[in-house]
């Protein structure tokens, strides 16, 4: 090996090196997107809905699922990978209510991708036993940014905008909206508390992304559950 | 910060391409990113130019982005036009807003020069 360069050549140095141009042309995130596309041909495959929840953190994303479970538990198969920083709160939470889950911890990166998918699945189906899911959520990294980079073979991508984080949101996160096909308005039951405007934000919202579904919801009156279930279920015997 | 994890997943791919075409240095990468792709371009490469140094291969690339406007061309009347942001656009010439998204969202690596 050369010391000048590095090379493989045994002797340093008469010779040079030339320099030449790739023609690339491809995503930044190649190697996500294509673990993406091989999670999706899996869940196909098995015939299984996979759903990607993101929102800031807190938005009440879990919350959603467990209403979701308590809802649909006896007459669907729910399994949930559960994404967060550290701790497996969230999915002991999910696992309260009788579904499988399995945490995924990204020690610091605040979003998740394909391959944390990939193995998270196949760690999910060892508690399955042979069973068969209808449907996997993913609860996303609480972060309103980053995970709307990163596809990880869903079929839908839900936002979640809670009442609190104020009507201004959409336009702040403009790729997390174009990128997702619901948004989830949740906490209505506190409008009243907080000057939020419900029409300015959907008018944004569907200016940004013209085909987004808008659910607006709370877990406190069910205020929009039923609506919620319903688009679940129409979406699952599609 | 995902300007972080997407410069991490690029250097997979530099390895990659480096790997591909027998390259000992990677001297150069040509970025595309659309104005509205939500990457930040100065986040990119001061993420890039700091994970860069690690690595002998890369630690001399130097990164050049070209920045991609956003363009958008009407259904209606079939102009193509540039627009500042992406809120309620419509068509400068028949005040459409049946219209499609033609650049501005790109996140590409166009080319990267090597040395072999
Ligand atoms: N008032 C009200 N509070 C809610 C509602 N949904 C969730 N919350 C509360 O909001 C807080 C956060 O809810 P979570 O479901 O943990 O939110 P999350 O999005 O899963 O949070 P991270 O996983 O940490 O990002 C909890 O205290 C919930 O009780 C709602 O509809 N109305
Ligand atoms: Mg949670
Ligand atoms: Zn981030
Ligand atoms: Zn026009």
């Amino acid at each position: 090996m050369c010391d000048t360069c590095g090379c493989d050549h045994e002797q340093s140095h008469t010779h040079s090196h030339e320099t030449r141009t790739v023609d690339v042309n491809q995503s930044l995130l190649k190697a996500n997107e294509d673990a993406a596309v091989s999670n999706k041909k899996h869940f196909d495959d098995k015939g299984i809905l996979a759903i990607n929840l993101i929102s800031s953190p807190g938005s009440g994303k879990t919350t959603l699922l467990e209403k979701t479970i308590e809802a649909l538990k006896d007459k669907i198969s729910i399994g949930v990978l559960e994404g967060d920083i550290e701790t497996d709160l969230d999915a002991e939470r999910i696992r309260a209510k009788g579904v499988p889950a399995v945490q995924l911890t990204t020690g610091g990166a605040c979003h998740l991708d394909s391959a944390q998918i990939h193995r998270g699945f196949h760690s999910l189906e060892h508690q399955l036993h042979g069973k068969n899911l209808d449907v996997l959520f993913i609860e996303n990294v609480g972060n309103l940014v980053c995970p709307s980079f990163f596809d990880l073979g869903e079929h839908v991508r839900i936002v979640l905008i809670s009442v609190p984080e104020g009507h201004d949101k959409p336009v702040k996160y403009p790729k997390a909206i174009r990128t997702s096909q619901v948004l989830i308005i949740s906490k209505s039951d506190l409008v009243q508390h907080f000057d939020f405007d419900l029409h300015k934000i959907k008018k944004d919202a569907l200016a940004l992304n013209p085909s987004l579904k808008i659910i607006v919801t709370s877990a406190k009156t069910g205020e929009g559950m039923e609506e919620w279930i319903d688009f679940l279920i129409h979406r699952l015997h599609r | 910060m995902h300007e972080v994890s997407i410069a991490l997943g690029m250097l997979d791919e530099l390895f990659r391409i480096a790997q591909e075409n027998h390259a000992i240095k990677i001297t150069r990468v040509k970025l595309k990113i659309g104005k509205m792709s939500g990457i930040v371009t100065d986040s990119l490469k001061f993420a890039f130019d700091a994970v860069k140094l690690e690595h002998p291969l890369l630690s001399q690339a130097e990164i050049v982005i070209e920045e991609v406007p956003l363009v958008y061309k009407c259904n209606d009347c079939h102009v193509s036009f540039n627009a500042a942001d992406i809120y309620f656009p419509a068509c400068p010439e028949c005040g459409s807003g049946n219209l499609q998204l033609v650049s501005g969202e790109e996140q590409h690596i166009e080319s990267v020069e090597v040395e072999i």
